[in-house]
């Protein structure tokens, strides 16, 4: 390949590496873990997406950068994407919750699940509480009363509490400096005195 | 207190920073995986901007602006250690250095933190978040690449073994050593250095690599400007652009 | 950062013929409404292809884009400008690892998606096969490559998909730093210096016509695409948005005394849209198809950054995951 303008790219020696491309077996990926973050400590958490990682401390590690790297941000956590119970999406809003069975299965031993929930399309789940029972189904059939009567919830998600890997709150630190990066938003950039000074010098040599 | 001494223990840490941010930050848009991309550069930018906070204490004591100092000095007047300028390598490369240069990193400014020297302490405490997860970073990744597989084992020690002479060179002593001891504005190198090992060798010691010997001869010489040719190279690329006219702004 | 001009498929009326009316009908009616189709929804299948398409080429078009600014990354001048433009190019970055993932929603695999991107199959955003040549064109690519981009997704926001539009609206946010980033450092080098002024008229000149081909190939040469804007998936034609940039943009380029190589270019004050010089499009289509003055390099370095990084994947790969579709 030719000389690059990027001198990265020439010490990367490219003409080193086969031209030819294996293709990947199919899955050759992670798995995902979907990421919740709280921008303040009186806020709810709210999913925020995807990372893409081998284990849940790296897509803890991982999170925190691509999810949580401006504004503020007082905790964050990650869950396996396989274990989120998910609920169908109620079509016309009508209240999920409506359609959930009376009956439930009662085995498993009692564990906390936590609660989200979608309250418009395509706005993100927020985590409204938790609740013990025995099996995903069960939690959902307790949570009925608390939320039938109150604004329609289109999607619920359920989430059992020990499968989630929480920020711990020594840890919340790693926040601390965000306020700082500065460099990273739309405000640090003012330049209007650089443009009406310009104006005004062009105007001068006129 | 002691100007000079203080001086002098400023600019080799943020020669550190500068140096190895700049290095870390070659990697935006190339990592492993997406994620890691995204983590790595986080990183450098800390560096860097740690780097700035430094010269900018430095420029508090009667030193040039910022920008002059990082971008207009030569290779010989800059104190970071040599581990800092070396190349990137592959990416178990960078890792590595990552890892032994962030855990000396935090303990570093977990001892600043109580510094006589109050500017540099409470930059020390500000910071101390950042460098938590840079060292969380690294010590997740040397956790599961040094327990992954045969090659990622390899790799890994090849890597720390080619680094460790280098690494032992972070804490090459400087000239104002016991002035800075007795002025209780730094712990000193020796003190770091053991801490270090202690820190790595926990790591360490849960994954299949092998720890070099601690007594195996460092390399010194970052400290007092001298370098590899390296340092020189990245100097010129960093400020080709600057240089254009160092009085203009950009 | 993404441009128009993305490649949809002809669509033919036999594929529509085949979903199940009522379940059409619904699904229409939800777009209809001004509500988000959510992953789990019931979607016809051009739909899902199409959005597919889109969202596969959005996220290559951010992979790609990081590497024209990226070649000044290690030179740039001063510490605001070196923070910036890594943290604009690790933005770039994860812009496409957002995207990848909404289009993960729809059922294809992010890696399949590089692959096609690697093999050729998938397209990305013709302006990034062009060179950086000087800082002054990164700060072009920061401020008016984004600015095109901008136009585009802020129309996209508003589009049918659920996951898309999240995905672009947390994008928006970050483009609106990119933008006064890069319209800062123009701001800096055309009321700077001589050199610093010349360098960044001469950016300018290089960049225009790639700008121009930026939106895409005029509306009245452009497959059909009307189901997709029913649907909400194509938002707002190549034209519309090449003319709000130019109405936008015109006046901050000239404002800061620098010249656009178009001396035909006008705002027709009666139709209210701008005229300009028919940029090629036969180079457009070279281009596009392979052979513009970058494309090799750009796929090599990607392919390059694969081949590197694949034994740190296989290395963390747990042979017993599974890989579920991301939820949302």
């Amino acid at each position: 390949m030719n000389k690059s303008l990027d001198p990265r790219i020439n010490r990367l020696n490219i003409d080193k590496y086969p031209a030819d491309l294996t293709r990947k077996v199919p899955l050759d990926q992670f798995g995902t873990y979907e990421v919740f973050t709280q921008s303040k400590t009186e806020q709810p958490y709210q999913h925020e997406g995807i990372v893409h990682a081998p284990s849940k401390e790296m897509a803890f590690i991982f999170a925190k950068e691509q999810f949580s790297r401006r504004m503020t941000c007082s905790g964050l956590f990650v869950v396996e994407t396989k274990n989120i119970f998910v609920t169908a999406t109620t079509e016309n809003n009508i209240n999920v919750y409506h359609t959930v069975s009376e009956k439930f299965d009662t085995t498993g031993h009692l564990e906390q699940y936590e609660f989200f929930h979608l309250l418009k399309r395509g706005k993100q789940h927020l985590h409204v509480g938790s609740i013990e029972a025995r099996n995903a189904q069960e939690a959902l059939a307790l949570a009925k009363p608390a939320f039938s009567e109150e604004d329609p919830v289109l999607n619920a998600w359920i989430i059992k509490t020990k499968d989630i890997l929480f920020s711990s709150e020594e840890d919340t630190i790693i926040w601390n400096t965000l306020p700082d990066k500065k460099f990273r938003n739309a405000s640090a950039y003012k330049a209007s005195d650089k443009i009406k000074a310009f104006k005004e010098s062009q105007k001068s040599t006129l | 207190m002691n100007t000079d001494a203080i001086k002098e223990l400023l600019y080799k840490i943020a020669d550190d920073q500068l140096i190895i941010g700049h290095r870390n930050s070659e990697w935006t848009g190339m990592g492993p995986i997406l994620e890691e991309d995204i983590a790595f550069s986080s990183m450098a930018q800390d560096k860097i901007g740690q780097s700035y906070a430094l010269y900018q204490l430095l420029h508090d004591l009667g030193e040039d602006e910022p920008d002059q100092v990082a971008f207009m000095r030569k290779a010989n007047q800059f104190k970071n250690s040599q581990l800092t300028e070396l190349p990137n390598g592959e990416y178990d490369y960078s890792l590595l250095r990552h890892f032994l240069f962030d855990t000396a990193e935090s303990i570093r400014f977990e001892f600043l933190a109580q510094s006589a020297y109050s500017p540099l302490a409470l930059l020390a405490k500000k910071i101390q978040g950042e460098l938590r997860y840079h060292t969380m970073h690294a010590n997740t990744w040397i956790k599961q690449l040094g327990n992954a597989n045969q090659e990622s084992i390899l790799r890994l020690q090849a890597s720390l073994d080619q680094l460790f002479p280098f690494a032992l060179g972070i804490f090459e002593p400087s000239p104002f050593e016991n002035v800075l001891i007795e002025e209780k504005i730094f712990v000193g190198e020796k003190v770091i250095m053991q801490k270090w090992q202690e820190q790595i060798a926990k790591i360490l010691n849960a994954t299949e690599l092998l720890i070099p010997s601690f007594s195996e001869p460092a390399i010194y010489g970052g400290r007092f400007g001298h370098h590899t040719e390296h340092l020189t190279l990245l100097l010129e690329e960093m400020s080709e652009v600057f240089r254009i006219d160092p009085t203009a702004e950009w | 950062m993404y441009g128009g001009g993305n490649t949809f498929d002809p669509i033919t009326d036999t594929k529509q013929a085949t979903e199940d009316p009522q379940k059409l009908q619904e699904f229409e009616a939800r777009i209809e409404r001004g509500e988000k189709i959510e992953p789990s929804d019931w979607m016809p299948d051009l739909y899902r292809k199409q959005l597919i398409r889109m969202i596969e080429q959005h996220a290559h078009s951010e992979i790609i884009g990081a590497l024209p600014e990226g070649t000044w990354i290690t030179r740039a001048p001063g510490f605001k400008r070196k923070l910036a433009l890594m943290a604009k190019v690790q933005d770039e970055v994860g812009h496409a690892q957002l995207l990848y993932a909404a289009a993960e929603t729809l059922g294809k695999s992010r890696e399949q998606m590089i692959d096609d991107l690697l093999e050729g199959k998938s397209k990305y955003s013709n302006i990034f096969n062009y060179p950086a040549f000087t800082w002054a064109d990164a700060c072009f690519i920061s401020w008016l490559v984004d600015a095109g981009a901008i136009v585009n997704q802020l129309a996209n926001s508003k589009g049918s998909y659920g996951p898309y539009c999240r995905a672009l609206e947390r994008i928006c946010v970050e483009e609106s730093f990119h933008l006064k980033y890069g319209h800062h450092c123009v701001i800096h080098l055309a009321t700077g210096t001589d050199i610093q002024r010349k360098m960044m008229q001469e950016a300018l000149n290089r960049w225009w016509e790639p700008m121009m081909h930026f939106f895409g190939p005029p509306d009245k040469v452009s497959v059909h695409t009307e189901v997709l804007m029913k649907w909400k998936v194509k938002m707002s034609s190549n034209d519309q948005c090449r003319n709000q940039f130019l109405d936008m943009y015109v006046p901050k380029i000239l404002e800061l005394g620098l010249t656009i190589p178009d001396p035909l270019l006008r705002k027709n004050p009666e139709t209210e849209q701008w005229e300009y010089t028919e940029p090629d499009w036969e180079v457009f289509k070279k281009v596009i198809n392979g052979d513009g003055p970058c494309n090799e390099e750009r796929l090599a370095v990607r392919r390059v950054a694969e081949a590197r990084g694949k034994w740190v994947r296989q290395a963390l790969l747990k042979p017993k995951t599974e890989y579920v579709t991301p939820l949302a």
